[in-house]
């Protein structure tokens, strides 16, 4: 199966949820009209990431009427955006929902928040403890939200559990202006390469551009198959619209040639952590 | 190691950074910058940054001397202005600080320099009124770090695009937009009085201050670990105490908490709210 993703590397405005959702109609329109079958926006794309106090104001459910537009779209053109979610305990959730054939499919909570130097989420969110994966029309498909694609062990579950098609929305703050590319683009790379080879997966990085109080965001969105290409790279520092496309059958010609899932024994794991806990 | 360390890709940080002065400028509402321009190398880099974001004709450099300035100051900010296709602007502050510095004798360099600072603070804010503009600040991070400014002098502004570069790092972009010579290569100096230099008056050069505070700084070490580095005690303590001195002027002022939510602890929202 072959189909096209749009990499929808957006400045969302912050804190206002009315302006970004006729941005992402009019993304979603413009890719659709490309011909993309997909479209995955940044992290918190529907309400901007420096939110601070504003957090209350914004959160919403995936399923709420002010996301309709999308919905209905989405009978078009499968979508993923971020925004800060109301969970059913009251807590806001730094989440993506994934939306397809007019309903909410799935949303994923943020699981790793950074809390440390420019960085406090945990200030505002709750924290997301459920590593789901889900089922669509592009296979077997998993979000990581920005930090979480820096945690081999969240993004390996995943891919022990099955995932071909990894999302990965972001909001990557640029930083580290030594070298020929920026230092976070480096850590970033290592990240997608490790989990498209070692892991035989097709990742869809889309990562935001703007500043928000001095926080300027990269861009830098990419698909990456499961050679460990990058096979659509989006420019840094602007906003662009970018068409990638997958191929499935990378996905098990990969893993045939490197049959790294296929050797992958989580029983060694399982009985080591045991073993841990019984110490 | 340091000196490695310090260099930066000179084409990716003036990309951002002239990104950085459009969307400050632009997601407030505005599209008018004010610069107070001294012919130092801080504010000719600015001056040039915020041409090439914003257009020669949205930006507003003026320069404020005060009576003791130098000639040369006045001939490297015209250069500037002409290197940058701008009209001269200049504003002499001399007049309206003489009137209280006469009610002052005795008054010192150091209350005299903060003076100045304030003065000129205050006619470029007025003028950024205005020209519907926002200031545009020139501090660098060597002189933020160690206090080397007057605080709600030219340390007051709306946005900082070169704080977070050293000074020798603004020289290394100096060099790679091209200004003119004269204005890269000349002795830092606030020029309060003849002679005066920042390296004299701070007791080290740039070089040598950058390096201890990017390894003080960025990278965490320990006053020993820099000594063992090949930098003196004597240097490395007084930077040091240096920057605990002037904490006060990088943090904005304690407000006594009462209530449930306070403005400066609690109150939390990015500065573009709203925008």
């Amino acid at each position: 199966m072959t189909y096209t993703v749009a990499l929808a590397q957006v400045n969302p405005a912050c804190g206002d949820l009315d302006s970004n959702l006729k941005m992402h109609v009019a993304q979603a329109e413009q890719a659709l009209e490309a011909g993309a079958d997909l479209i995955v926006f940044p992290e918190l794309s529907l309400t901007g990431y420096t939110l601070k106090d504003q957090t209350l104001d914004l959160m919403r459910r995936a399923d709420c009427p002010a996301f309709g537009p999308l919905r209905d779209l989405s009978h078009h053109i499968a979508i993923c955006a971020g925004f800060v979610e109301e969970g059913e305990d009251g807590i806001p959730y730094n989440s993506a929902f994934f939306m397809d054939a007019g309903d909410v499919v799935h949303v994923h909570r943020k699981m790793y928040l950074p809390t440390h130097g420019m960085f406090d989420e945990l200030k505002f969110f709750g924290r997301g403890r459920n590593l789901s994966v889900f089922d669509t029309r592009f296979g077997r498909t998993g979000i990581v939200i920005c930090r979480d694609l820096f945690h081999p062990l969240e993004v390996s579950a995943m891919s022990a559990l099955g995932v071909d098609l990894l999302l990965a929305p972001s909001a990557m703050p640029a930083r580290g202006f030594g070298g020929e590319e920026l230092a976070i683009e480096q850590t970033v790379g290592l990240a997608l390469g490790s989990a498209s080879t070692f892991l035989g997966m097709f990742v869809v990085y889309v990562n935001r551009v703007g500043f928000d109080d001095g926080l300027g965001f990269y861009g830098g969105s990419a698909l990456s198959d499961p050679v460990g290409e990058i096979t659509a790279l989006a420019p840094r520092f602007e906003a662009a619209q970018l068409l990638g496309t997958v191929d499935t059958s990378h996905i098990a010609r990969h893993r045939y040639q490197l049959p790294i899932h296929r050797e992958e024994d989580l029983a060694i794991v399982r009985h080591a952590l045991e073993a841990r806990r019984d110490s | 190691m340091t000196a490695d360390s310090l260099a930066l890709n000179n084409t990716l940080v003036y990309d951002y950074l002239r990104k950085f002065v459009q969307e400050e400028l632009y997601t407030s509402g505005f599209t008018e910058a004010c610069i107070a321009l001294s012919g130092g190398l801080d504010s000719a880099v600015v001056l040039k940054l915020a041409v090439d974001a914003l257009g020669a004709e949205h930006v507003h450099a003026i320069f404020l001397p005060y009576k003791a300035s130098s000639d040369e100051s006045r001939r490297d900010a015209r250069t500037m202005f002409e290197f940058c296709g701008i009209p001269w602007q200049e504003l002499d502050i001399s007049r309206m600080a003489d009137a209280y510095l006469a009610q002052q004798p005795g008054i010192d360099r150091l209350r005299t320099g903060n003076l100045l600072a304030r003065m000129r603070m205050a006619v470029i804010f007025d003028q950024s009124k205005k020209e519907n503009a926002l200031v545009v600040g020139t501090s660098n991070k060597s002189e933020l770090l160690v206090g080397y400014s007057t605080w709600y002098g030219d340390m007051a502004c709306a946005l900082m695009p070169i704080g977070d570069l050293y000074k020798t790092q603004v020289r290394s972009l100096a060099r790679h937009i091209g200004l003119p010579q004269q204005v890269i290569a000349k002795p830092p100096s606030a020029d309060l009085w003849a002679g005066q230099t920042d390296e004299g008056e701070i007791g080290v050069s740039y070089e040598t201050l950058d390096q201890v505070l990017y390894l003080l700084v960025d990278q965490r070490c320990s006053s020993a670990e820099i000594v063992s580095e090949g930098f003196e005690t004597d240097l490395v303590h007084r930077v040091e105490h240096k920057i605990l001195a002037s904490q006060f002027k990088r943090v904005s002022p304690p407000v006594a908490k009462l209530s449930q939510r306070t403005v400066g602890i609690d109150f939390l929202y990015p500065r573009d709210w709203g925008k």
